[in-house]
């Protein structure tokens, strides 16, 4: 019996999980959902930096409220910036979207910006860190920029201002900056991994319930189960 | 209470029904760990109806909105993360079940006289569960859906003569479109359903005809008391209801930790790419069948020729409907049963286990290779089967059943 569940067990575990091609090995980044600043200070530089292109066309503001534990009037006052047809606030309740002309943005950037609100799910966050830390300076391409991990991205690299440009050393095959941004690479490091931990928690917001419930759906299962056993073994002790 | 249930069996023999089906039905008393899966299968069957109906409150099978309410579903609706989980996770589960308890008929040759039609609906119900994954895996809409359903369809097409034409009616379009996702929806939702619950009754029934088979493969009915109840049976219930609950607490403690804390099994339950909305105009880079087509995919790869292929395909399931027939020794269980049965058996086994992990790979040279020779073994079985089992050296089976544990 334990070798047949050990054979179920290969069978269904990921023994070679999604083998793409992979141009460079990702740097691992340290995901928790729990850190509510690190999910706040990801969503504030997401609305600052990257909402103007990139929508998360399937997430509402106002699930903010328990999730980032922001209250409403701050989500209202500091991340909502865009207006409706007539001018007024976007309401706490919508989708976040942007105002985004698709014919203008293919022209810009050759494509139109995805939608990012499932891009931790499809790409994982390993590689969000690493697409994000990975921007360096290439003359050939239309915006300045190339991506190590992409290559030929159409994206530029919007947040130069606060990592810095970097160029790739040809001595010892890694960076060096040509100049400073606003932050350390320390900071910067740090600042993509509040930035990436937000697009996780927001690529499936439940996963802040899931592994809470989950804890207790699985006491209860082992409890009934051990009692389950106890009324088997009662009945079945007469069966010889 | 009495003379209401007096009142009911004058109109609707339910104590009868109770007692010829689960007090007074009398099923062997040395069932094994291989014999949760036919109920457990049934718990699954009803999970996925239910939680299927509450999908379909939310879900729109329309191209442009499909993917957005699943997304909606899993955001906005009450519990409905947890609800699209046991569905997703439901699915994956009902093959891990359905494989080992046909893997069950094949060791203690459940399939045989008098059990073949038992064994037939069983191998429908297969094929439709196979139809009825493949309708609801284009339903989320994400591209691995997409492409999916694009290269399972063009399959179709390879079939000479009317192959075009009837993957054009399939798809009702020349691509996998809005109009395909509809009647996807439709069969997902109803016609299959139906159809896969009128062939459980009918697996039942023929179940009930003459009880279950059991590990040492011998007919419990063959030695009766003087009431004429079977010596080595005992009632269904109390006895195999009280199992089964253990068994089915057992098996939603593995269920239910999937379901809360990997529901994507990395990438094999929830493939990555399919949370990429379908995009017509671009290929994955690597389109993978989920991983209870793969060995049946890795079968149709093997063979250079698409309508080969197509048909080794096919007849990789076909030849499990007659096994019955292949199969022509006496003896049912493995216990048994001679050498060269296990040897084949367990050939069998690492075949299909390699024709998955193959199925779930990219087609390099290497694989290609070790997909054929495992294909062949795959169909060797059958064809040494035929050969071997009608002159096994088997052991004398017992009179009476044998309990282990």
């Amino acid at each position: 019996m334990i070798r047949i569940l050990l054979i179920t067990a290969i069978m269904i575990l990921p023994v070679h999980a999604y083998a793409a091609s992979q141009s460079m090995p990702l740097k691992s980044v340290l995901i928790d959902l729990n850190n509510k600043s690190s999910l706040q200070r990801g969503a504030q530089i997401y609305v600052n930096n990257c909402l103007g292109c990139h929508t998360l066309k399937y997430q509402r503001y106002v699930k903010f409220v328990d999730h980032l534990q922001l209250p409403a009037e701050t989500i209202e006052n500091n991340l909502i910036f865009t207006t409706n047809k007539d001018g007024e606030a976007t309401k706490i309740g919508s989708l976040i979207l942007n105002s985004v002309n698709p014919d203008h943005a293919t022209e810009a950037f050759g494509v139109m910006p995805p939608d990012l609100t499932l891009i931790a799910r499809s790409r994982g966050a390993d590689w969000l860190y690493t697409f994000l830390t990975s921007f360096y300076k290439d003359e050939t391409r239309p915006l300045g920029v190339n991506n190590s991990l992409y290559s030929n991205v159409g994206m530029p690299h919007v947040l130069v201002w606060m990592e810095g440009l970097k160029k790739q050393s040809s001595e010892t095959g890694g960076y060096e900056y040509i100049n400073k941004g606003t932050m350390t690479s320390a900071e910067y490091d740090n600042a993509m991994t509040d930035l990436v931990n937000f697009l996780v928690y927001v690529a499936e917001p439940a996963q802040l319930d899931r592994y809470r419930i989950g804890f207790w759906v699985i006491l209860f299962l082992g409890v009934f189960s051990f009692i389950a056993f106890l009324l088997k073994s009662e009945y079945w002790k007469d069966v010889k | 209470m009495d003379k209401f249930i007096t009142w009911i069996d004058e109109r609707l023999p339910v104590s009868n029904f109770v007692k010829n089906h689960l007090s007074q039905y009398y099923a062997p008393k040395n069932f094994n760990f291989f014999y949760y899966f036919g109920a457990l299968a049934i718990f699954i069957f009803i999970l996925q109806i239910v939680t299927g109906i509450f999908l379909t409150i939310n879900y729109k099978p329309d191209a442009a909105s499909a993917f957005a309410s699943v997304e909606y579903i899993m955001r906005d609706v009450e519990w409905g993360w947890l609800i699209r989980y046991l569905h997703s996770t439901g699915a994956s589960f009902f093959f891990v079940v359905i494989y080992l308890h046909m893997f069950r008929a094949m060791l203690y040759g459940s399939y045989k006289n008098p059990r073949e039609l038992l064994w037939l609906f069983g191998m429908l119900i297969f094929v439709l569960l196979m139809a009825e994954a493949f309708m609801g895996y284009l339903l989320p809409w994400g591209q691995m859906s997409y492409w999916g359903a694009q290269v399972i369809i063009s399959l179709f097409g390879a079939i000479p003569y009317i192959g075009e034409s009837l993957a054009l009616w399939i798809r009702g379009d020349y691509v996998i479109s809005d109009a395909t996702l509809n009647r996807f929806f439709a069969f997902h939702v109803i016609a299959l359903p139906l159809l896969l619950f009128a062939l459980i009754y009918l697996h039942l029934a023929a179940l009930h005809t003459n009880g279950s088979n059991n590990p040492d493969g011998i007919e419990i009915k063959k030695n009766k008391d003087a009431n004429g109840v079977p010596l080595d049976g005992i009632p269904f219930h109390p006895y195999y209801t009280v199992k089964d609950i253990f068994g089915l607490s057992v098996f939603l403690l593995i269920f239910t930790f999937v379901v809360f804390f990997m529901p994507e099994l990395g990438g094999y339950f929830l493939e990555k790419d399919n949370f990429v909305p379908a995009d017509p105009l671009k290929t994955p880079e690597h389109i993978v069948p989920v991983w209870y087509f793969t060995p049946f995919y890795a079968i149709l790869r093997a063979i250079p020729d698409k309508v080969g292929g197509v048909l080794a395909m096919g007849a990789a399931i076909f030849v499990l409907f007659v096994l019955p027939w292949i199969d022509r020794c006496s003896v049912k269980s493995i216990r048994y049963r001679g050498m060269s049965y296990k040897v084949l058996l367990t050939l069998f086994v690492i075949s299909f286990f390699g024709l998955g992990y193959i199925g779930m790979n990219p087609a390099t040279p290497v694989l290609t290779w070790i997909g054929r020779l495992f294909t062949l073994i795959y169909f060797g079985f059958f064809v040494a089967l035929y050969f071997t089992s009608a002159n096994e050296k088997t052991k004398e089976p017992p009179d009476r059943v044998t309990m282990h544990d």
